[in-house]
């Protein structure tokens, strides 16, 4: 504390410059030595039950036939960008089944990498190329679904807001339709209808 | 430079007080701690996922899933009256700076003096420095100690970056410390996350003439994400009476930046900056000078579901020349700590502590001076709250109490109790009895003119804090799912506020600041909203109050009854946000603010208007008129020196990339 003192009352404010810089390593220190029992935490309850939404959309959905090589392909769950739910998603989905169809988890880090995709989650780091990547997944029958602000206004599917601490949804049914999916209303009647343009 | 006595004997018998505070105080922090780290190691409460799989859609969105390094917000059940204003809320507004943002919470009073001054405070005794409010800005408080108040002139971000306000009305002396006697406004900006690409804004107007600001947002790394922003504007003259110019025409140019770091599921890392340099128009020689730089680090450490550890440190330096005036430097840094856990499954408790050492340098002029002109002090503070689940999702009780030491008045106790109860999802009834303090800063003490005896106005070194104990009933009732309406009526009981005492009665000169002030006021908060369709919302506020002050018996007090009360009786607020299309927005707003007896300021009606147009996702453009039912029109002030507010116009245009 009285470093504190030192630097407030000498109006030295650059000393602090270098205390910062020791307590952030002291900062690190401590985060390492706590890595270990990190490592395999789950995700937040917010991305867990953002996971199971996922899962839900994929039992809710549906797909033009064109969207499947046959009634075996998997119905896979994309990631693009930054994963939040590490593995808690492939857990949730391991041994599910729509109908005789399994369904998969892939990663993917550009938006050129997707092939074969039905649900996208795109992840709030991609939040800046949103403009590049909705067009072009425009006509592939992919329900793009996001977190990140300004999803929906971009042209993306469905948004997850949280109001509340509860997490609501917002779907621009329109886009979905132009893709030629279809969402049950299962799903449509608790969410909030958005129009092309809006958030 | 040698500290002079009385800055020595400050410090000598603050540093006794100070560790006579730290033992009566650590031993029961030290048993709490304890029990946390037996017991607080509960694991998560959210359903496996195989059962999570069996829920219904319904159902997923009824779990409260805010992140666990937050206490959940439970609005509606809150035992306080809470406003918050949203981001959408404040571009919707068109407000071009924080004080006019601060008008969408109908629970404020917000005056504006002149063109860059404004006088805001919750319930009542409200002043250019309104000394009973406490103001965060991401967890730092700008509230000055120097003059008890906020310089709302320096206050200021990129408006897009905002997260929300909230607005508490009502003590909040427990969980935010002293000087959070009236209310607490706290700001949040949002994480850099959030704020990923690129933005930039320009606009012109009348009174905001020019503005500019851009934002970038990207990745440093995997999982840390980072933005810099810049902003400048220029804003012309308040007006007199009689409609000259003022010139108080002003400049700022600011800039900083946020890192957010999520380095595993439970660490979480921020740190933000800012600095500022700003010159402002004056009557007299010369400009006024501002400048500022301030930085902030954060730390978040996950222990389970409901319990947590958190670090913040900050530094924040501002400087203000004066010219003719003083020259004042203010260098604050700040520690505080914070850990929350649950025992059992009936509480939540939260306790911390905090340090933080206010230092300031000011250079006098003949017409006044603060003395001594140097000083440094150290405040300490130690909190504990427990929330109490008498009965689950019905009855909840908190209580804590705030400890706080500081140089001038040693400890002070700032106890609370409140209770939520919510027989059902639609009804919310609180109360809560509440002590708070405001401790008396430097212009309380040590603010003397002329600078050198015989003094016509002396410092008080007997000035104590101000107390405060309030009493509120809050009644929230969801009518209908498109149809809120909240009402907090509060009773506050003050005592030794502050007031300036004749040495020599019956001479009315000199005076000496004291503490010889008591006051009362009461009053009804009452906000409504109102989802009439999906493309149309409409909010109203309406506060009734009346506030009261007089000498305390024994005091010479020349002091009249009411001399401290600048507060309007009522007003009304009402707010029409509205979709014209996906592309088109209209969004008006009207405010009704009764007279302010004291300083003859009329009633005023005034109304906002703003049309908004996004051409494109990344497109917006709008077009704001504000106060538009007058030429111009006082809000604050007794008449002569008195500044008025004109009927202003801007446009402004944005760009997402």
């Amino acid at each position: 504390m009285a470093f504190l003192t030192a630097i407030a009352c000498g109006g030295k404010w650059w000393v602090v410059g270098r205390w910062w810089t020791v307590g952030l390593f002291v900062l690190c220190a401590l985060r390492a030595t706590a890595a270990d029992s990190a490592a395999v935490a789950p995700p937040s309850a917010e991305y867990q039950v953002k996971a199971v939404f996922l899962f839900n959309f994929a039992q809710f959905a549906e797909w033009p036939a064109r969207a499947f090589a046959d009634a075996r392909v998997p119905l896979v769950i994309g990631i693009l960008g930054d994963d939040p739910f590490g593995a808690y998603l492939d857990e949730l989905v391991k041994n599910e089944k729509i109908g005789e169809r399994p369904l998969a988890v892939r990663r993917y880090r550009e938006v050129k990498d997707i092939v074969g995709c039905h649900i996208l989650f795109v992840s709030r780091s991609e939040a800046a190329r949103f403009d590049r990547i909705i067009p072009v997944l425009k006509g592939q029958s992919i329900l793009t679904i996001s977190d990140a602000d300004a999803f929906t206004r971009h042209g993306g599917m469905v948004r997850f807001v949280t109001d509340s601490g509860k997490i609501r949804l917002r779907i621009n049914v329109e886009a979905a339709k132009a893709c030629g999916l279809t969402i049950s209303s299962k799903i449509i009647r608790p969410a909030t209808i958005v129009t092309a343009g809006k958030d | 430079m040698r500290p002079s006595a009385f800055q020595r004997s400050i410090t000598e018998q603050g540093r006794w007080q100070f560790t006579r505070a730290l033992r009566a105080t650590s031993l029961w922090f030290v048993l709490v701690g304890l029990a946390a780290h037996a017991l607080g190691q509960n694991p998560g409460t959210l359903p496996s996922p195989g059962a999570l799989k069996n829920l219904t859609i319904g159902q997923l969105m009824d779990i409260d899933v805010t992140s666990v390094s937050k206490r959940p917000e439970k609005l509606f059940e809150t035992a306080s009256a809470i406003q918050v204003v949203t981001a959408d809320d404040i571009r919707r507004s068109g407000a071009t700076s924080i004080p006019e943002a601060l008008r969408l919470a109908s629970n404020l009073e917000v005056a504006q003096i002149d063109s860059r001054q404004w006088a805001i405070t919750a319930r009542g005794f409200n002043n250019v420095f309104a000394d009973k409010m406490l103001v965060l800005i991401d967890g730092r408080s700008v509230y000055t100690p120097l003059y008890a108040g906020v310089y709302w002139d320096v206050q200021d971000t990129l408006l897009e970056d905002l997260d929300r306000i909230e607005v508490i009305s009502g003590p909040g002396a427990t969980q935010w410390g002293a000087n959070a006697v009236n209310g607490v406004i706290n700001i949040t900006t949002k994480s850099a996350k959030d704020t990923q690409g690129g933005l930039l804004l320009g606009g012109v107007g009348t009174d905001l003439r020019n503005s500019a600001g851009a934002r970038y947002g990207g990745q440093l790394a995997p999982g840390v994400y980072y933005r810099v922003y810049g902003k400048y504007f220029d804003r012309g003259d308040s007006v007199r009476s009689d409609g000259r110019r003022s010139n108080d025409a002003w400049r700022t140019i600011q800039g900083g930046f946020r890192v957010d770091w999520d380095a595993v599921a439970n660490n979480s890392f921020t740190l933000q900056a800012d600095a500022y340099n700003g010159s402002i128009g004056q009557v007299g020689p010369d400009n006024i000078r501002v400048n500022g730089v301030n930085m902030l680090g954060r730390w978040t450490r996950t222990l389970a579901e409901n319990s947590d550890l958190k670090l913040k440190v900050y530094f924040d330096r501002t400087h203000r020349r004066i010219p003719g005036s003083f020259t004042q430097d203010l260098n604050t840094t700040d520690l505080d700590f914070q850990h929350r856990f649950p025992l059992g499954t009936a509480h939540d408790l939260v306790w911390g502590f905090g340090y933080r050492v206010v230092a300031d340098d000011i250079v006098n002029t003949p017409a006044n001076a603060f003395l001594p002109p140097r000083v440094s002090r150290e405040l300490f503070n130690a909190f504990a709250q427990d929330e109490i689940i008498l009965s689950k999702d019905r009855l909840v009780l908190t209580l804590g109490t705030k400890i706080e030491h500081d140089g001038y008045t040693g400890l002070e106790f700032e106890p609370s109790a409140r209770a939520a109860w919510t027989p059902n999802k639609q009804n919310t009834v609180w109360l809560a009895i509440s002590r708070a303090v405001r401790t008396p800063s430097r212009v309380d003490r040590d603010l003397f003119s002329p600078a050198t005896p015989p003094y016509r106005v002396a410092g008080g070194s007997h000035v104590v804090s101000e107390k405060l104990i309030a009493s509120e009933l809050g009644y929230r009732v969801q009518l209908d799912p498109r149809v809120l309406v909240s009402l907090a009526t509060f009773f506050n009981d003050y005592d030794d506020l502050r007031s300036l005492e004749p040495l020599h009665p019956p001479l009315a000169f000199p005076v000496e600041t004291s503490s010889g002030l008591r006051g009362r006021s009461a009053g009804a908060e009452l906000t409504a909203e109102w989802r009439a369709t999906p493309a149309w919302r409409l909010r109203a506020g309406y506060t009734e109050m009346r506030v009261r002050s007089e000498p305390q018996p024994g005091a010479i007090g020349r002091g009249t009854r009411n001399s401290i009360v600048r507060d309007p009786n009522h007003q009304f607020h009402l707010r029409s946000l509205w979709d014209l299309s996906a592309k088109w927005e209209c969004d008006a707003e009207f405010r009704y603010v009764s007279a302010i007896t004291n300083q003859t300021v009329p009633g005023y009606s005034e109304a906002d208007f703003r049309v908004g147009w996004n051409p494109s996702a990344t497109w917006e453009i709008s077009v704001i008129g504000k106060n538009l039912l007058h030429n111009h029109h006082p809000e604050f002030n007794a008449p002569g020196s008195r500044r008025e507010i004109e009927r202003s116009v801007y446009t402004k245009a944005s760009w997402r990339f």
